[in-house]
């Protein structure tokens, strides 16, 4: 039985603009002593995946749901109280972004480690400190270091204070959410070497948020790769570093620069979208470079690169669609051609089908367009429904149509 | 910014260069003379191509004050030389505190050096007063590292770009509308138009980049000092900064000084690679043959302490180094780099200071025990 094993989690937060879905229904495994790299870039909801796991909720919550088993209890139905006391920095804990620059200047870290076993704990401060020495220990700092203060501290070292505080109360599963990115390269190194020998050591579990693929490889026995709020890809470190599958998975492995590779890398074009009204069907399909029909084409896609087409035959010789006069789009799925009348249409639809055909081998998301029919003077053009790609199974694929295409 | 705010150390030891000794307090009068280049120094030969020749150059601060007498330093740039030439991209990667961006930052001379000497196209400017220096300052720009605190919140785009035109008098007002869209579009933020009105909030991070981009592009500066331009920014937008740099370089023929800590994006980004440990250059030479045959035990290490994507590496832990920078008001001994060399000997390295040798064609590498 897994750990934790997260059904259709989803965390919306609520904005003027709409709901922003940063978190949409994803589902994921993880098994004890393993790590799950969660992997994308900055806005993708990686830190609010761990924000739901732990129920660390802004007051603007939109919609938080879905099913959250660790060991044998669903902990989403679990009281605020409950999932206090039970759950939170007892069995899942977390290493904030940045937490070692939250350090409070004005406390001995020592006592900042101790607080969440004074909180939670009913023992004296004197015991906590034993158990705080013990934990310090363990992630290779001396003793002394519980009576100094953050600014004496190098940030290698404020860093495992940070990793102390997460381990103090010992949890069995704990959130790295980018446990290295302020730090300098050697100490990086020794900071992955630190969480390598804590897993094998004591068999914790680890969800490990990074966007530097590189990093992920160091700890992942499982990658999940987020783009806009979902899950697109997981997989074993072999299939994803090895054999990627979705293109984005692809692109993002191929814009990661490399010290022992000649390839140079390759940026993906534009930027993740707004995920208050988040692309449909795919929601990469606008920056992926092998979308097809059913990836999520709306008319609003269509509609300039069409006229343009049209106006530039339009200026040909001989061409046989004559009388086009405008475009527009009448719904999402839907755009209609203006002809001067309805001779003008019915004469235009053959030529206009060869035609969009041949557009179609040159620019992807003609291949939308499903049906054309003459209704008097227009031509109307429907096209395919945006589709929702499959959802992933837990063990390992990808949300992709082409896979699709291509098992069928 | 100048000696004014503290005093002269320069007393304090040798100076090499006896034109620049008289009135140690910055106000050499030699500014605009051309310098013949001297010898003795990697590099040395041949410097009238380069556009920029820096020769032992120290850079150290004075620490303490009030209670404490001011007799110690931060030696933040410690004997650094070598030459930047035309149209080329030097990289200079070290972890934070090995005195990388206070080499930049000296190199524009937005600090004086201690000693030492650099010449920029031909002219000594390594004591210029300010006023002397207008003329370095259209000729030379810098991008900083954080585009969210580097452009001001409550100016356009275009003002933005617009001000480095202004401070350096350039154009009438139509000319300098003109050289924004330019800017802009060579930053390839398109529509141009599109962009001048915005304000630094409107922006991404990625964009906000391209803005401090064009604002270091619109004087045609020579030369350009990027302080870890990239590394505020999401893993994918870096690449896409990094190749327009690369671009405008070959487009523009600008020399830079990539400063990073991060060797990964400086194989591709430069021609050369410089290693700053404590303040001195450890190793300098091409791209391919300091990453291709590290021979300084420190960029060995850097690189170890690289990963890449490999699902390899989950089960092995890497080498690091013992230890951390040294304090660099008293380094140590020798080598600054022996208490954390895996390979140091005792009796040399922690004693005698290694020169830089050129081991290979180019390649430089300032260690006893390199071969």
């Amino acid at each position: 039985m897994p750990l934790l094993r997260a059904r259709d989690l989803t965390l919306h937060y609520r904005t003027k603009k709409g709901p922003v879905r940063a978190v949409d229904s994803i589902s994921f495994e993880i098994e004890k002593g393993t790590t799950l790299a969660l992997v994308g870039e900055s806005g993708c909801g990686k830190t609010s995946t761990a924000s739901a796991i732990l129920r660390i909720l802004p007051r603007n919550v939109d919609r938080y749901e879905g099913e959250l088993q660790f060991r044998d209890t669903d902990i989403m139905k679990l009281s605020d109280e409950e999932f206090r006391k039970q759950v939170r920095w007892s069995s899942i804990s977390i290493v904030f972004q940045g937490a070692m620059n939250a350090l409070n200047p004005t406390t001995q870290v020592g006592s900042q480690v101790a607080e969440p076993l004074l909180i939670h704990k009913d023992i004296k401060k004197l015991e906590a400190m034993d158990e705080v020495v013990s934990t310090l220990r363990r992630v290779g700092l001396p003793e002394y270091i519980a009576r100094r203060y953050p600014h004496e501290l190098s940030g290698g070292m404020k860093q495992r204070v940070v990793i102390a505080m997460a381990l103090v109360m010992k949890p069995d599963l704990v959130i790295l959410d980018e446990p290295t990115s302020a730090l300098d390269v050697m100490t990086q190194a020794n900071i992955m070497n630190l969480l390598k020998e804590l897993q094998v050591r004591q068999g914790l579990s680890y969800i490990f948020i990074t966007h530097d693929l590189g990093l992920s490889s160091e700890l992942a026995d499982k990658i999940g790769i987020m783009y806009a709020g979902q899950l697109v890809e997981v997989g074993s470190p072999d299939e994803i570093y090895r054999q990627a599958q979705h293109p984005y998975t692809r692109m993002l492995m191929s814009s990661a620069p490399r010290l022992r590779d000649e390839e140079t890398p390759q940026a993906i074009p534009g930027g993740p979208p707004n995920l208050v009204s988040p692309p449909r069907g795919c929601r990469f399909h606008p920056r992926c470079p092998y979308a097809f029909k059913p990836c999520g084409w709306i008319a609003s896609d269509l509609i300039d690169r069409l006229r343009d087409e049209l106006i530039a035959d339009r200026g040909t010789d001989g061409s046989p669609i004559r009388g086009f006069r405008e475009v527009k789009a009448q719904s999402e799925g839907q755009l209609a051609l203006e002809f001067e009348d309805g001779a003008a249409a019915k004469s235009a639809l053959h030529p206009l089908e060869s035609m969009l055909a041949e557009l179609a081998g040159r620019w992807a998301p003609i291949g939308s367009v499903d049906r054309l029919s003459v209704e008097n003077r227009w031509i109307v053009l429907r096209l395919t429904k945006p589709q929702d790609p499959v959802t992933l199974l837990p063990a390992h694929g990808a949300s992709c149509w082409l896979l699709e295409g291509a098992a069928t | 910014m100048t000696s004014a705010s503290r005093p002269e150390p320069g007393q304090m030891w040798k100076r090499d260069d006896p034109a620049a000794a008289p009135g140690d307090d910055g106000n050499s009068s030699s500014v605009r003379d051309t310098v013949p280049p001297e010898d003795g120094s990697p590099e040395a030969e041949g410097a009238s191509t380069a556009i920029l020749s820096v020769e032992a150059l120290r850079m150290w601060f004075p620490v303490g004050g009030f209670l404490t007498r001011r007799d110690a330093f931060v030696k933040a740039v410690d004997g650094v030389t070598f030459r930047v030439e035309r149209k080329e991209t030097i990289a200079v990667v070290g972890e934070s505190g090995s005195g990388k961006t206070t080499l930049g930052r000296t190199l524009l001379r937005l600090l004086e050096p201690t000693d030492g000497r650099l010449i920029f196209d031909g002219t000594d400017i390594t004591h210029a007063t300010r006023k002397d220096l207008m003329w370095l300052r259209r000729r030379t720009q810098m991008i900083p590292q954080d585009p969210y605190s580097s452009v001001n919140p409550v100016f356009s785009v275009q003002r933005i770009l617009e001000e480095p035109l202004a401070v350096h008098r350039v154009g009438n007002h139509e000319e300098r509308a003109e050289r924004v869209l330019r800017a802009l579009e060579s930053v390839k933020l398109d529509p141009a138009e599109s962009f001048i009105g915005k304000f630094p909030h409107m922006l991404s991070g990625g964009q906000r980049q391209r803005v401090a981009v064009a604002r270091a592009l619109i004087l045609d500066p020579e030369f350009i000092v990027a302080d870890e331009p990239v590394s505020m920014l999401d893993a994918s937008v870096r690449v896409s900064i990094l190749t327009l740099l690369r671009t405008l370089q070959e487009r523009f023929r600008i020399s830079f000084l990539y400063v990073t800590h991060d060797l990964a994006t400086a194989k591709y980004f430069s021609d050369r690679i410089g290693i700053m440990y404590a303040g001195k250059l450890v190793e300098l030479g091409p791209v391919g043959a300091v990453l291709g045959r590290p021979l300084h035990p420190y960029t060995q290490a850097l690189m170890e302490a690289i990963p890449d994507p490999d699902p390899a590496n989950r089960t092995r832990a890497r080498t690091t180094l013992p230890g951390e920078p040294p304090n660099l008001v008293t380094p140590p001994s020798g080598c600054y780099f022996h208490p954390r060399c895996p390979i140091a000997k005792a009796g040399l390295c922690d004693q005698v200071e290694p020169p830089l040798r050129e081991l290979a064609p180019a390649h430089w590498v300032a260690c006893h025990l390199a071969e």
